[in-house]
């Protein structure tokens, strides 16, 4: 007797492929994070550089950040950090005329976080104004910086 | 004249491209996917400004109580000492100078234990800082 036989076709089935490809995808859906992954930048001093310019307190936009959740500028009377529509005036007029001007952040030791977020917030908000004027060469900002206590202490403030 | 009988077509939805669909969803997941190396939950200071956190920076985290946890980017966050913070720092800047640190810090902490962290951190040449925070909204 002869047997016909029948050829079958190899094949690799795909079917399941969909499935797979979903339980993968669920897997990174729920492992995706997208909040809270923003920031205020900020560029650090460099020590290494022996050329730092000493800036003299008066030549500089100096503003002191009290404990009591209070911010004076330059001297003048404090004001809550709430209210941070003097500072960012005061800055920016000293500001767009000056990009270079320096702008010492001082903060108590006893101060809130969140009272020095809210100054360099308003710094920042100032800076992208006077960016956006074309006032601000590219690629540069204004020159914040926060001294550190011990820096405070060297400086003699 | 007779016509020819209409042969009837089985209803049928393609699903040979499924699979394709899928996989670009998944390579999209893949690629906007970043592990979250923190899960501490603190309340983070609110700001107007704010700009994307650079993938795969370092964490130096600071809970309400002056905890203080870091992480390289790529292990998840690991509590340490006030004082290490200097040690892994350095450590961190050896493998790549330009690495990026990102502060959390909750907003209710004192300045003073965010000013040591600061020193340490310069000490060890540390340039480009991120501090985390929350997007400010109106009623704030």
């Amino acid at each position: 007797m002869k047997l016909q036989k029948e050829k079958e076709q190899p094949e690799i089935p795909t079917a399941s492929m969909a499935d797979i490809a979903f339980l993968l995808i669920v897997f990174f859906m729920l492992t995706t994070v997208i909040s809270a992954t923003k920031g205020i930048e900020h560029i650090l001093p460099q020590q290494d550089k022996s050329d730092t310019t000493q800036v003299e307190k008066e030549e500089s936009i100096y503003i002191k950040i009290n404990a009591d959740g209070t911010y004076s500028v330059d001297q003048k009377e404090p004001r809550s950090v709430r209210d941070m529509g003097f500072l960012k005036e005061y800055v920016y007029e000293k500001v767009s005329r000056n990009y270079k001007k320096p702008i010492i952040i001082h903060v108590n030791p006893e101060a809130d976080y969140d009272s020095m977020i809210a100054v360099l917030d308003t710094l920042k908000q100032v800076e992208e104004q006077v960016a956006r004027e074309g006032r601000l060469p590219a690629d540069k900002g204004l020159t914040i910086s926060i001294p550190t206590s011990a820096e405070l202490e060297a400086w003699g403030y | 004249m007779k016509l020819r009988k209409t042969k009837t077509i089985e209803a049928y939805i393609p699903t040979a491209s499924m699979a394709d669909i899928a996989f670009l969803l998944i390579v999209f997941f893949m690629i906007t996917t970043v592990f979250q190396v923190d899960k501490t939950v603190l309340t983070l200071p609110a700001s107007v400004v704010r700009s994307e956190v650079v993938k795969g920076s370092a964490f130096v985290v600071v809970t309400e109580d002056g905890y203080i946890k870091v992480s390289d980017g790529k292990e998840d966050t690991h509590p340490i000492d006030a004082s290490d913070v200097l040690s892994f720092a350095v450590d961190l800047m050896s493998k790549d100078p330009e690495h990026h640190v990102v502060l959390k810090v909750d907003k209710h902490v004192k300045w003073h234990v965010v000013d040591k962290i600061l020193e340490q951190l310069e000490q060890a040449r540390v340039k480009n800082l991120q501090f985390l925070t929350e997007l400010k909204t109106n009623e704030q």
